[in-house]
């Protein structure tokens, strides 16, 4: 079943009158249910600005021919507004940025408890599902560590617990690899991919790197504001019922009550 | 705590507009007291001059600056309506009224104790001693008003000199925040003769010292209207001035209101400019922030919520400088009024009023202030914010 599917969604940058930027031409992508994607194509292709789309961060454009139509879970995004927006992102959405992820003066901890704040969940709940989350991705002991005083590749691990504290349905993640060495780069997909499996997330991520395109369900390619190749569908996604006993028990409690 | 942080992190910004509103609020403060004291003055003054008509010499102003006899008193006494009519010597504690002093300046106040005849309803309270009696007539004693006390360093029992006479102090007054607080009261024949030494030995000569008055106040029957005696007197007798509550409020109560006005219009611009240094701050910082608000709107807080975040930075901003400012204006007032009290001269009323709203309007500037720059912080795409450099 398709969680997130578009159709006709374009999207022009207009610097000024004669200066403007087709960065998608009309782009047509639908994403099942617990699938892991991985989205690639040259830089300027215009992958950031589709997952700005599908993230609703930006609304696309209105067309002139066919309108564009953007569904989650088969309810129609298009007519919504900023506060109804904001609140989707906030409980069902997890975003993993390429660079600046954390608000440079709150703790780690603080920082994934942000997006409880964000979805309603405050005070002690949101202080147990925060370290919970940071334990994931095995940086409890950094939880009241400002993002100045962590390496990269911990700061990115605490913007991807951040993205899964809430349990939400779709993770998106610009580049969560990108500014990391091949080692960490490997340990935060492994973590994106532990909760594919186990709880059947749908993830989409954009990336550069073939040895992460690989390790995805799916392979979108992208290329001048258009997708290319829709990929082939891997045979068997994993299915949450196959966690092990462990895992189920490690994300037992507070965060999963709330999800 | 979050904020307190955020605060922190721009420590030396902060700082100055913390400092740019505590002066603000203290000029308001130090300005404000200063209205109050001549408030409570005027009020008082107000307060004593209802229900009653105070005549002094034509030229003269609130029973200085003439010559009447008591015998107009009984003039006075036979017109329609009038119950009681006391009359009272008063003159300048001294000549030499050197500097401009505000408030009103100390005075001798000589009258025959309870010839009033109980109505007089002005409430005066002694803080130590008696009260004067008829009995003191023909004594020189007297009652000392708070400020004046503090000034001659006073006790009852002491004896202070005024106009080269000596006085025994028999009572003290509790502050009453108006003319009392600066002034000696004393039997009327006693103010009598103070009184002649004041005036040039051929007037003096021609004059009887014991019907000397500078004022004479009237008690109208109770019902009858001030202003239709004022008409009376005006009517029957020459070269006096009758003076209502009316007229009081009038002369005095507009020009107080101007002053007034002018000071607290000097707090209110130094404010103003405090309340701009707010916005330059939050607008800086919320520049400063842009990604920062940018990843907190892509992660689901709405506009509301970063415009809340903003206004309440500004608002505790504008609260701790309005808490200082309040503090450094109570040391100021505080110090004025103590080396003011030598010469009498009590500037500064800081009322609770005062306190609590100066702080309360630091506040609400800095929210205010906050507001233009958390208006534009909530407007600005999410993506375009994470990208901003
Ligand atoms: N805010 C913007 N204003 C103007 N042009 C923009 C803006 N954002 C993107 N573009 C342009 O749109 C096109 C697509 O940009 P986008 O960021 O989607 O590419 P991308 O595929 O993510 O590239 P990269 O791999 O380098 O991140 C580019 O040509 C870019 O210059
Ligand atoms: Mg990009």
């Amino acid at each position: 079943m398709a969680i997130l599917e578009g159709r006709n969604l374009r999207k022009t940058y207009r610097l000024s009158r004669r200066n403007t930027v087709e960065a998608l031409k009309g782009v047509e992508i639908s994403i099942d249910q617990g699938e892991m994607v991985a989205i690639m194509g040259p830089s300027g292709s215009g992958k950031s600005t589709l997952m700005h789309i599908l993230g609703l961060l930006h609304a696309p454009d209105p067309n002139h021919g066919p309108a564009p139509e953007l569904r989650l879970a088969g309810e129609d995004m298009a007519a919504l507004s900023d506060n109804a927006r904001t609140r989707i992102r906030a409980r069902r959405m997890g975003f993993v940025f390429q660079d600046f992820n954390l608000v440079p003066t709150l703790t780690a901890l603080e920082n994934v408890m942000l997006a409880c704040e964000y979805a309603g969940i405050g005070g002690k709940q949101a202080r147990q599902a925060g370290l919970e989350a940071l334990a994931l991705v095995g940086l409890e002991d950094r939880a009241s560590h400002k993002p100045s005083e962590l390496s990269g590749g911990e700061q990115q691990r605490v913007a991807v617990a951040r993205a899964l504290v809430n349990k939400p349905e779709i993770i998106l993640a610009d580049e969560p690899t990108g500014n990391l060495d091949s080692d960490r780069s490997a340990e935060v997909l492994a973590l994106l991919r532990e909760f594919n499996r186990e709880h059947g997330q749908t993830i989409v991520l954009v990336t550069h790197d073939a040895e992460v395109g690989e390790a995805c369900d799916r392979v979108i390619r992208m290329r001048d504001g258009r997708i290319r190749d829709q990929g082939q569908r891997a045979a068997a996604v994993a299915a949450p019922a196959m966690a092990t006993p462990a895992a189920v028990a490690a994300m037992a409690g507070p965060a999963v009550a709330t999800a | 705590m979050r904020l307190v942080r955020d605060l922190g992190r721009r420590k030396l910004r902060s700082a100055l507009t913390i400092t740019g509103i505590m002066i603000g609020i203290m000029a308001l403060v130090v300005f404000g007291s200063m209205a109050n004291k001549i408030d409570a003055l005027v009020k008082g003054g107000s307060t004593y001059y209802k229900d009653k008509v105070v005549v002094s010499a034509k030229g003269g102003y609130m029973g200085l600056g003439g010559v009447l006899s008591t015998k107009m008193a009984d003039q006075i006494s036979a017109l329609d309506g009038v119950d009681v009519v006391v009359a009272g010597v008063e003159m300048l504690l001294s000549d030499d009224q050197s500097g401009v002093s505000m408030g009103t300046p100390p005075m001798i106040d000589g009258s025959v104790a309870d010839a009033d005849k109980g109505r007089e309803t002005f409430q005066i309270n002694y803080a130590t001693g008696r009260a004067l009696t008829e009995q003191d007539e023909g004594s020189n004693v007297a009652v000392l008003g708070s400020d004046l006390a503090r000034q001659f360093n006073a006790q009852v029992g002491d004896t202070v000199t005024l106009r080269d006479v000596q006085f025994k102090v028999v009572g003290i007054l509790e502050p009453t925040l108006t003319a009392p607080d600066n002034s000696a009261m004393v039997p009327l024949a006693a103010a009598q003769q103070l009184f002649m030494k004041t005036l040039p030995t051929l007037v003096a000569d021609k004059l009887d010292v014991n019907v000397i008055a500078t004022s004479l106040v009237v008690y109208p029957e109770p019902g009858v209207d001030p202003q239709k005696i004022a008409d009376e007197i005006n009517a029957s007798i020459s070269g006096v001035t009758p003076m209502t509550g009316k007229d009081f409020d009038q002369e005095i109560g507009a020009a107080t209101s101007m002053l007034n006005a002018i000071l607290i219009g000097i707090g209110l611009i130094s404010l103003l400019v405090g309340g701009l240094s707010v916005i330059n701050t939050m607008a800086m910082s919320v520049a400063e922030r842009t990604r920062e608000i940018g990843i907190k709107r892509a992660i689901g807080a709405s506009r509301w919520r970063i415009r809340r975040e903003i206004v309440i930075e500004s608002a505790v901003i504008g609260l701790i400088g309005g808490l200082l400012g309040l503090g450094l204006g109570y040391v100021i007032t505080t110090l004025g009024n103590d080396a003011g009290r030598s010469s009498a001269t009590i500037l500064f009323d800081l009322t609770f009023g005062t306190a609590f709203s100066s702080v309360a309007f630091a506040t609400i500037l800095g929210a205010t202030a906050g507001f233009i720059p958390a208006w534009h912080a909530s407007r600005l795409d999410p993506v375009t914010a994470l990208r901003y450099e």
